[in-house]
């Protein structure tokens, strides 16, 4: 990557569903393309949603979805995944009824009883009440069994396919996912749809999301909005003191000098890369052009 | 209910373990039972701030092993009734215990005492996770550093994430001449980037790394020092007295730093 402040990146294939990923690895002995630096970047910025715990709304159930042990590229631990439930129950918006039943998705993740059990008291104070346990793993099932869920135990492939039918949804992206909690550093916040964080982001947290990204309060980590590759998703910051800004495979660094005062900006794409206008008149004065893959002051 | 506080930062060196000495020894002086347990394993530290080294015979990892009974690895300070130390082993390392046995030896030591400090290891791995199982309070300690903040913001998180909503915020080594120069972040800037309520401010005193050495907190000086009225005062906020904070930068707004910031500017 080049030094300058708001060089784009040349974008590409963004799609890093696990199907697209199967397919990379069979064109894999293929001769490769040389890996330029600039893809790496890319890799970094790609989102895999799978990687993180989710609470998904699926044909009037929810479903609390664990990452699959294969396809991650360091093993989600035990320790981790709870961190992100405890911050999944406790900063977003509880959009559902006080005693939902839910389901637990648990893919190829071993559980043990002690962990299932901490798991449901978990659930239960957020009112949710864990019924059912689908896992992959035999010792998971035996675990959930004795502590009496119902289980649905599947061979691996039925497993991913029942995922894909929670991910299916996430095409046209899932419902916003409100955040009502300081963001703190060390958080990651993966989301398949637009990001609202009410409350503010520290310098050390990163928000990925395949739409937009709105921050009512002061954006100071790194906001990924579109990571799918969209170019007309934007981030809005009242008080912009981003780390690393970064829509689709493009990123931008803020100015090293900060500014004189703080006003509402937006950020977004433009032909020469990411750039930051004040917010009130912006989607007056712009408009997006698919063509180019960005937006143009409609006025000059 | 006994009060269990685990005093914190993510990042070593910013102070935790004097702090716990010297809020320790303030809190007994306001008459309480305090236990202060030193949940840094491998690396023993909070008996020679509090001038206890060659009185340590039992150590936590005894009285969890069952070699010996708790009241025997708690050691009595004789200048400070009501102060007693569980001591951390050196021999062994922070994986030698899991939380569930420190919560429930700390539980055991609550049963006999008002107030339970636990002096938590720098890091965020098993050391952190084991020393945070039983409190249900927290006390964070940051310096006005950009890394010190950014650590403890992550420790906040994890805090958060185990259901200790209860935090609290000690800036320390603050350098008010420094803070007026703009030359360092002021507590103003700490507590916009953290957002959790503070309870002391704590001057960066030279007097302080003497106590230390001397074993003995500046808090049982008889000259009280600046440092050691600050932690008094965060022992008696901490009883629930309202007590303003001291204004460490009266001293230091004079006209010649006044003139010097403004041609800085």
């Amino acid at each position: 990557m080049s030094d300058d402040s708001d060089s784009p990146i040349s974008p590409k294939d963004t799609d890093l569903d696990e199907l697209s990923l199967e397919t990379e690895a069979e064109r894999a002995p293929d001769p490769p393309k040389s890996p330029s630096p600039a893809k790496k970047e890319g890799d970094i910025a790609l989102v895999n949603p799978r990687s993180q715990v989710r609470l998904v709304k699926h044909k009037g159930k929810l479903h609390l979805i664990f990452p699959t042990t294969q396809k991650l590229p360091v093993k989600a631990h035990w320790t981790e995944i709870w961190e992100q439930l405890k911050h999944r129950l406790n900063a977003g918006e509880q959009f559902w009824q006080p005693g939902t039943p839910i389901e637990l998705i648990a893919a190829d993740q071993l559980l043990d009883t002690r962990q299932l059990q901490t798991i449901a008291e978990a659930l239960a104070k957020a009112n949710l009440d864990l019924q059912r346990v689908k896992t992959s793993r035999r010792q998971t099932a035996v675990a959930a069994a004795t502590a009496g869920y119902s289980v649905d135990q599947q061979t691996h492939a039925m497993a991913v396919d029942l995922q894909q039918v929670a991910d299916s949804s996430a095409e046209n992206w899932s419902p916003p996912m409100y955040i009502k909690s300081t963001v703190r550093s060390g958080s990651e916040v993966q989301h398949p749809g637009t990001i609202v964080v009410l409350g503010d982001t520290n310098p050390g947290s990163t928000l990925i999301a395949a739409g937009d990204i709105l921050i009512l309060g002061r954006l100071r980590g790194i906001a990924h909005a579109g990571s799918q590759g969209n170019y007309t998703c934007q981030i809005l910051a009242l008080q912009m003191e981003a780390t690393q800004l970064r829509i689709g495979e493009a990123i931008a660094r803020p100015p090293e000098s900060p500014p004189e005062g703080y006003y509402p900006e937006i950020a977004y794409m433009t032909p020469s890369g990411i750039r930051l206008a004040r917010a009130v008149n912006f989607f007056k004065t712009h408009s997006f052009v698919i063509n180019l893959e960005s937006w143009v002051d409609s006025f000059s | 209910m006994s009060r269990i506080i685990v005093i914190t930062s993510g990042k070593g060196g910013v102070g935790k373990t004097t702090i716990t000495a010297n809020l320790g020894s303030a809190i007994a002086q306001r008459g309480r039972k305090i236990a202060l347990v030193d949940a840094d394993f491998g690396l023993r530290n909070l008996d020679l701030l509090l001038g206890l080294e060659n009185r340590v015979v039992y150590t936590a990892i005894d009285a969890i092993a069952g070699d010996c009974r708790l009241e025997q690895a708690l050691v009595r300070d004789k200048r400070q009734p009501g102060l007693a130390l569980l001591p951390a082993a050196q021999s062994r390392n922070k994986e030698a215990v899991t939380p569930e046995q420190m919560e429930k030896l700390i539980g055991a030591i609550a049963e006999s005492f008002e107030y339970v400090l636990i002096d938590c290891p720098a890091g965020i791995e098993l050391g952190f996770r084991n020393a945070i199982a039983a409190a249900n309070e927290a006390i964070i300690v940051t310096t006005p550093e950009v890394t010190a903040v950014r650590d403890a913001d992550r420790a906040i998180g994890l805090l958060e994430a185990n259901d200790i909503k209860d935090i609290k915020l000690i800036v320390n080594r603050i350098r008010p001449e420094m803070v007026q120069l703009n030359d360092m972040m002021s507590v103003e800037d700490v507590l916009e980037i953290l957002a959790i309520p503070p309870i002391g401010i704590i001057p960066d005193d030279e007097r302080i790394i003497i106590a230390s050495n001397k074993g003995e907190p500046v808090v049982m000086d008889t000259n009280l020092t600046l440092p050691a009225i600050a932690f008094q005062n965060i022992a008696r906020r901490l009883d629930g007295e309202e007590v303003p904070f001291l204004d460490l930068m009266a001293a230091h707004n004079t006209l010649f730093n006044r003139i010097r910031r403004f041609f800085r500017n």
